[in-house]
């Protein structure tokens, strides 16, 4: 069954598709096909890599992103979570705000970058705005839906069992709501590490978007896609490990968490 | 004791008022092994979860003589908690009621009981059909329940596995004594479980079949067989057609 590939596989199948991607990509340049100033080859991206490694401009710049990604991360779930379960339980607090969360919802949080910062600035707190924006949906939205999907029937055991409500919602409800609320938590992460970058793009002094803006002004295409480069491999690696985190928690959930892409 | 007199429920189906149960007398003695038997569709779970309290009676009531019966539930499937470990599911109920060593030393008892003992730290997705059920008893038997309710158990389990937890379920009932009530839609079952077989058509108790013969039994034995003939020749016989009504304006 190819899902079920033993490790050694894929890590052998993720060398070729890199060891791929740079030959085809030194083979263009070292052919010519295409300028150096548009597609400077391997070696220079490499040497860029290095030169802002050694500088610690790297570094600077990629915590500045996580941390922004880190807090406003945090605080999107931190207020999702309890947010779902208070709509989930309480019917008239849902005849009132969901409305309002439905033509929220509708709005992506880039088009309320100019509000943001006639709002809040063009500091840290619109960045993290931003964040929030982006991936408060897919964990609100995750957890209400696995709420929803509770299996009545081991409700009824729990009623058996002599609980009361809340030891219900605390012992049946939330633990069955756990893998909607993983492929939430694991869409958001995507999205708010998207969100953030667009956001440094177009107003920003530090992090991964400014990098990249940064050397386009100054015609640094090495640096550009240092900078894109960096963007993916710290995308995955956060995801990697939010993955890991879930399999450990909730061991029980190894079949969903191949779901949670987005 | 517990004492069911004129149990009726209905329900609305597309506007029609169908009767699932009606007219129920029933007399549970204390201690009996009472098993329910009708086609599907007859009313058996809706009667069994009157009696577990997950659904109230439309008219009638149950009467139990003395303080509330303490109720355990076996369900047609196993409804084990995924995210829990075999022994956490086993103790899942009892965790409101008695302090950890309690807990732990209950469980084990039922563990080496059900012979479940290897499997007390495997998780739900692990296990046959036949153990995800055993370890559902297990977990209502750790209530040490006066009252073991149990709907067609061990239905969707194959014959070999089926037989041996018929035996176990004896052996289990004869050792502790609770009051049984275990609803099939097999007669074969119902006799070879059961003291008191009573036989429902329609939301209707249309037989009842005492069988006396002892444990363990031989399904295939000629008092069981004589047994299992009267029970089919009455739920065989053809019910009041009244049963559908259209509801009036
Ligand atoms: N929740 C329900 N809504 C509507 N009709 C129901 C419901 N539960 C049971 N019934 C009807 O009541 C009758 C008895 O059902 P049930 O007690 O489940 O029978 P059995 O367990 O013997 O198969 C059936 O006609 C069934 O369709
Ligand atoms: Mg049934």
């Amino acid at each position: 069954m190819p899902f079920l590939m033993p490790v050694r596989d894929k890590i052998f199948g993720v060398l070729i598709a890199i060891g791929g991607c740079l030959t085809v990509w030194w083979a263009v340049s070292w052919a010519g096909l295409v300028s150096p100033f548009l597609l400077p080859p391997p070696v220079k991206v490499w040497r860029a890599f290095v030169a802002l490694w050694s500088s610690g401009e790297l570094l600077h710049h990629t915590w500045a992103s996580a941390m922004r990604v880190g807090i406003g991360y945090g605080l999107a779930v931190s207020v999702a979570i309890p947010l779902a379960i208070v709509f989930s339980a309480s019917g008239i607090v849902r005849v009132v705000a969901e409305p309002l969360l439905e033509f929220l919802r509708q709005i992506p949080p880039l088009a309320l970058m100019p509000l943001l910062m006639l709002w809040l600035g063009i500091g840290e707190a619109q960045k993290i705005g931003i964040i929030i924006l982006a991936c408060f949906f897919p964990v609100f939205l995750g957890m209400r839906g696995g709420i929803a999907q509770a299996d009545r029937k081991l409700i009824e055991v729990g009623k058996v069992c002599g609980l009361n409500r809340w030891e219900i919602i605390r012992r049946i409800v939330m633990p069955s709501a756990l893998p909607a609320l993983v492929v939430g938590l694991r869409i958001s992460l995507g999205y708010s590490w998207r969100a953030l970058v667009g956001a440094e793009l177009i107003a920003s002094s530090v992090g991964l978007g400014y990098l990249i803006t940064d050397a386009q002004d100054l015609a640094r295409t090495d640096i550009v896609l240092v900078g894109i480069l960096v963007i993916g491999v710290v995308g995955l690696a956060t995801d990697f490990l939010l993955k890991r985190l879930c399999a450990r928690l909730a061991p029980w959930l190894a079949g969903d968490l191949e779901m949670a892409r987005a | 004791m517990l004492e069911l007199s004129n149990i009726g429920k209905h329900y609305d189906v597309a506007g029609h008022r169908v009767a699932a149960l009606s007219g129920i007398d029933l007399t549970l003695t204390r201690g009996s092994f009472t098993t329910i038997v009708g086609r599907s569709g007859c009313g058996k779970t809706t009667l069994l979860r009157i009696l577990a309290g997950l659904a109230s009676p439309d008219t009638g009531e149950v009467l139990s003589g003395g303080p509330a019966p303490r109720i355990g539930v076996v369900f047609q499937e196993a409804r084990l908690m995924p995210w829990l470990k075999v022994a956490e599911n086993i103790a899942f109920g009892l965790r409101k009621r008695v302090d950890r060593k309690t807990i732990d030393e209950r469980v084990s008892a039922i563990l080496d009981l059900t012979g479940l003992s290897a499997f007390r730290s495997a998780m739900p997705a692990q296990l046959s059909g036949g153990m995800a059920q055993r370890v559902a008893l297990a977990r209502a038997l750790v209530m040490e329940p006066d009252l073991l309710l149990m709907d067609e158990p061990f239905a969707a389990l194959d014959a070999f596995t089926r037989r041996s937890m018929q035996n176990e379920l004896v052996s289990l009932w004869q050792a502790r004594k609770p009051t049984i009530v275990f609803v099939t839609h097999d007669v074969e079952e119902a006799v070879v479980l059961g003291q008191t077989v009573i036989e429902l058509s329609e939301g209707r108790v249309v037989g009842r079949q005492t069988v006396d013969i002892p444990y363990p039994r031989d399904p295939t034995g000629v008092e069981a067989s004589l047994c299992r003939r009267a029970v089919l020749a009455r739920l065989l016989t053809p019910a009041t057609p009244d049963r559908m009504q259209t509801k009036p304006d």
